[in-house]
């Protein structure tokens, strides 16, 4: 893991966030709360009023640099969630503060600031315009922000170039295949070069195959330019391979928040591990999920040589033959704990359904 | 409902919607028809339960009209001068260049074919030697169109931004299209006073209307995550407009131009009514007047070949992406430039041009010929149809049997016959449990024997009810209730019902015959092949021509509107048909043949049940397009609303004019309603 130290504020900081869609949705949910006390019984009551809690009393953070994931099935609000956030949607009550600014109560000329300099979004469908060419899409924000002609020009080109589809950048989107118009989508998202960048299902309309290179090239861009991300799913495997976090929803809810592999490891219901049924733990979590530390060290005859990062799997191919406690080391070569074989073969255990 | 009620389901429970709706029709039918002797206020809307709406639309609109007048004549007169310009412009422009400059576009939307169209079209409209007033014509559309595509445009735009003005707007374009043309013209002319302006400012209002709807539709299906990019790229709602939603949309706006063009050139025609402009509209109809039909159909046919040289090349720049080198259009161009400038003294004046006059001639010897010879087949065509088909339907058996036309008339006794008849076999129909089909029966029995424009008022408000009622439920039926006795409180009622059977027993005929044709070009394509060139041709002539020709064969009258109106107005039902059967879903068919069906199987089963709501939007837009052209149709003879607002717009009075063209407004309206309560209704069952 990054051992960046926690800075003061909170990249994404969202507190009681809800969405309630129908008439006069903002009293009537005041009103319910005021009634029932709990979020759950609000919601209910909303539900019977005929309204609809697509998202009910979201909380949580995003460092800066972290990569969160929110994961949840059709229906389950992660979309309008990320419309909350990125105030596309208007939210019924609850606050969304980026870098300590309140956006909810952004007016409109800062808002069209905020999403000028700061925020990009790539969409499921890709939202190309039909109209522009590839360079023209990508420069779009630049036109927005005012920039000239040849300065939008080559910073398109550019970015054109990193989603890697240099030659094409006069071609209509029509003329391009799902995997090219996402890249498209991409390389416009990024143009106004922003801090924070979300995904509403990027990778979801298209096929197998490049979805998984779409993936990997989507990991490699992020680790130069290191934003903050906010990014939705309904895949559990890409979630797991992505994620720095994971948020799982659920009917308007958050169900779980955690790393690839205590969503994996230590799932908090049985909704969630439902979802981490299928996939094989010991590809996902890793030895910092099962590491002790103590000052005072066991005896230690073997030395494996397990490092802190590698996954479950790896680490019990090594360890086959060792019967006792084994050091784990970080990448500089420090020891930062060690782990039992036996409670690495425990933790792939597959959970009873 | 709470639990205390019956422990099984009464009689009633177990009627569906339509067999309640038919059985309340039938009783209130027989109880007019029993009554009809003894009261004196069933069989017709008493004279004492008026008003005198139709007065006082006119007083209330004659103050209004005379005190915005001094501003409506100012417009009348600013637009004068662009319309002078254009006109001096278009009829001043030697003929080459105009030609060229058409042509070269016609190269460029849609290459060779659509060139050659408009060489060949413009070249006819030369020959025939009426070039200044379709020159005259056209500057009329060019100055209207663009005043038309702004308001459409601007009208779009508010309805997509303001949630709240929507459904007004959208009812406002609903009426504006509704409202039949002729209505447009008398409070215009009133207003804006004599001359063509006022034909260029009903054309403008007339084409407004589908520019706004696609404008706005365009603007509903631009796809929510374009947006959401142009929002998040940092756009104000005005660059969101401009550079994202207005561009992505250009399609369907285009479409809109297309329609507004059609549209215009339609109304520039029908407004030639009121004369004082030397245009082809007022030609056709001078000639018509004078019975000079082979003039009036090469004036017809300039309309036509104009109508179709902007449709083609307006609809391929709306739909085609493809464009064709634009040089050889500049070379085109300049070929045309070079002609004008060495030849233009040797140029022949195009108003002198008299090559097709022989022709013109001949065909005109050959019709007065054709309809001399003709004339005893072509009488007894129409006379058959009026006596045994029309004539009933509109005055019924007992009036229209005669001895003189059946060889006997009618008595009571048949009367009773028919009822019993109709009744004995509506009872057995029931039996093998189609009740609502029975019901009607007895219910088409009185109909026919009493006739449309005499039906009891209570009968025909209760059995419109019933059948909205079964369409749209409550809403719908309280509202067909209240709009009906609007019509009869303003004393229109007779003239309304006039109405309603000759668009009733066009619409009748369509229906049949429309769904027959889309029959036959959904199964045989080479049916199809004829029938769809055809059809492309009824929807682009503007509806005034359609006149001419069963002017010619069937002279003034009834059967000639009538057949005015069953030409245009079988396209949309022909159409639909056939889309509604060629569109099923391939796995159904598939299914349907793995289970073994035959082909008429197959038609019956699955086609025609799936097809069945588009069938019946085919059936509502021929509905309304037989209300625009009965209007159209009463300058060569219909009773009923039509000849109102005809001889309203003669008259100068603006309450007669209007109040009948809103009855028929709300007789197409009422239609409307009920036929797309039906369409919806159909859908919801397939799950659409």
């Amino acid at each position: 893991m990054t051992a960046s130290a926690p800075t003061g504020t909170p990249a994404i900081a969202v507190e009681g966030l809800w969405q309630v869609f129908g008439n006069d949705a903002k009293t009537r949910l005041k009103d319910a709360q005021g009634r029932t006390g709990s979020a759950p019984d609000a919601a209910e009551a909303l539900r019977d009023d005929g309204l609809i809690p697509a998202v009910q009393d979201a909380s949580f953070e995003v460092k800066e640099g972290e990569l969160f994931v929110i994961m949840g099935l059709s229906g389950s609000g992660k979309s309008t969630m990320i419309r909350c956030i990125s105030r596309l949607v208007e939210p019924t009550a609850g606050s969304v503060r980026i870098d300590g600014e309140d956006i909810l109560s952004a007016n409109a000329k800062r808002l069209i600031e905020l999403r000028r300099e700061k925020l990009g979004m790539v969409f499921q469908h890709f939202g190309l315009f039909p109209h522009m060419t590839v360079a023209d899409n990508v420069a779009f924000p630049l036109k927005m922000l005012g920039k000239s002609k040849s300065e939008r020009r080559a910073r398109a080109l550019e970015v054109i170039e990193m989603v890697g589809l240099t030659g094409r950048e006069d071609a209509y989107p029509r003329e391009l295949s799902g995997g090219q118009k996402q890249r498209v989508g991409i390389a416009r998202s990024l143009a106004a070069n922003p801090d924070i960048w979300f995904l509403d299902e990027p990778f979801s309309a298209l096929d197998p195959l490049i979805r998984r290179q779409l993936q990997d090239e989507f990991l490699k861009i992020q680790s130069t330019l290191h934003k903050t991300i906010v990014f939705i799913t309904h895949d559990i495997s890409e979630a797991l391979k992505l994620a720095d976090r994971i948020a799982i929803m659920r009917d308007g809810k958050i169900v779980q928040i955690g790393t690839p592999a205590q969503i994996v490891l230590n799932p908090v219901d049985d909704y969630v591990r439902e979802f981490s049924r299928d996939v094989a733990k010991g590809k996902h979590a890793c030895l910092d999920s099962v590491i002790e530390t103590s000052d005072e060290l066991p005896e230690m005859p073997d030395d494996p040589k397990l490092r802190i990062d590698m996954t479950l799997d790896e680490a019990l191919a090594s360890c086959m033959s060792c019967y006792q406690h084994v050091p784990v080391w970080d990448r500089e070569g420090k020891m930062v704990g060690f782990v039992h074989p036996s409670a690495l073969a425990a933790a792939l255990q597959v959970d009873p359904a | 409902m709470s639990d205390v009620s019956l422990p099984a389901p009464s009689v009633m429970d177990r009627l569906t919607p339509g067999t309640k709706a038919a059985l309340l029709t039938l009783l209130v039918g027989a109880l007019c028809l029993a009554l009809e002797s003894a009261t004196e206020f069933l069989p017709v809307w008493p004279e004492a339960w008026t008003l005198p709406v139709t007065e006082w639309i006119g007083v209330s609109l004659e103050w209004l009209f005379d005190i915005i007048r001094p501003a409506m004549r100012l417009i009348s007169a600013a637009l004068e001068y662009p319309m002078v310009w254009v006109n001096w412009l278009l009829v001043n422009t030697p003929w080459p260049l105009i030609i060229g400059a058409t042509v070269a576009l016609g190269w460029y939307a849609g290459g060779l074919s659509l060139a050659l169209m408009s060489g060949v079209g413009l070249g006819f409209v030369l020959a025939s030697g009426y070039w200044v007033e379709g020159m005259n014509t056209l500057a009329l559309v060019f100055v209207s169109v663009p005043l038309a595509l702004t308001l459409g445009l601007l009208i779009g735009i508010w309805s997509n931004e303001s949630a709240r003005a929507r459904p007004w707007i959208e009812a406002t374009l609903d009426l504006m299209q509704t409202v039949p043309t002729f209505a447009y013209l008398t409070p215009l002319l009133l207003l804006f006073g004599f001359g063509p302006v006022v034909g260029l400012i009903a054309s403008a209002i007339y084409a407004a209307p589908p520019m706004a709807r696609n404008t706005l539709l365009g603007l509903q299906r631009v796809e929510a995550e374009v947006k959401e990019a142009g929002v998040m790229s940092g756009a104000t709602r005005l660059q969101q407009l401009v550079q994202v939603e207005i561009p992505a949309a250009a399609t369907q706006i285009m479409i809109g131009v297309n329609q507004a063009l059609m549209a215009a050139l339609s109304m520039v025609i029908i407004a030639a009514v009121i004369g004082g402009f030397d245009d082809i509209g007022w030609e056709v109809l001078l000639t018509m007047r004078q019975a000079n039909f082979g003039q009036s159909l090469l004036a017809g046919l300039v309309i036509v070949v104009f109508a179709i040289i902007i449709d083609r090349i307006s609809a391929r720049m709306a739909t085609s992406r493809e464009r064709f080198d634009v040089r050889i259009s500049w070379v085109i161009l300049a070929v045309a430039i070079a002609t004008s400038v060495l030849a233009w003294a040797a140029l022949p004046a195009p108003g002198d041009m008299a090559v097709l006059a022989p022709t013109v001639e001949a065909v005109d010897g050959a019709l007065t010929s054709f309809t001399r010879s003709a004339g005893a087949t072509l009488d007894s065509i129409k006379n058959n149809a009026m006596f045994y088909g029309l004539l009933p339907l509109r005055i019924g058996l007992d009036g229209a049997v005669l001895p003189f036309t059946w060889g006997f008339s009618w008595t009571a006794n048949m009367s009773y016959a028919l009822f019993a008849v109709a009744g004995a076999l509506g009872i057995a129909v029931a039996m093998t449990g189609r009740m609502a089909f029975g019901m009607c029966l007895p219910i088409i029995a009185i109909i026919v024997e009493t006739g449309v424009s005499d039906l009891p008022w209570p009968f025909v408000l209760v059995g419109l009810g019933a059948v909205a009622w079964v369409a749209g439920g409550w809403k719908l039926t309280r509202l067909v209730v209240i709009l009906m006795l609007l019509i009869a409180i303003s004393g229109l009622w007779p003239r309304a019902m006039l109405s309603l059977y000759l668009c009733g027993a066009a619409v009748i005929a369509c229906a049949v015959l429309g769904g027959l044709l889309g029959l036959l070009s959904a199964v045989s394509n080479p049916a199809w092949a004829v029938i769809r060139p055809v059809c492309d041709m009824l929807q682009t002539i503007p509806l005034f021509v359609f006149l001419i020709p069963v002017l010619m064969f069937f002279q003034i009258g009834e059967f000639s509107a009538f057949l005015a109106i069953i030409a245009y107005a079988i396209v949309p039902m022909i159409r639909y048909t056939r889309h509604g059967l060629v569109t099923t879903p391939p796995e159904m068919l598939e299914s349907a043949v793995s289970s073994g069906a035959t082909e008429w199987q197959i038609m019956r089963e699955v086609r025609a049940p799936y097809a069945a709501p588009t069938i019946l939007l085919g059936l509502n837009q021929t509905i309304l397009y037989a209300f625009a052209m009965l209007v159209i149709a009463a300058l060569i003879g219909t009773t009923g609303l039509g000849q109102s607002i005809y001889i309203a717009l003669g008259a100068g009075d603006v309450g007669l004019g209007i109040s009948a063209g809103a009855a028929m407004a709300i007789l197409a309206l009422i239609a409307d309603r009920i036929v797309q309560g039906f369409a919806e209704e159909r859908r919801r069952a397939l799950g659409l």
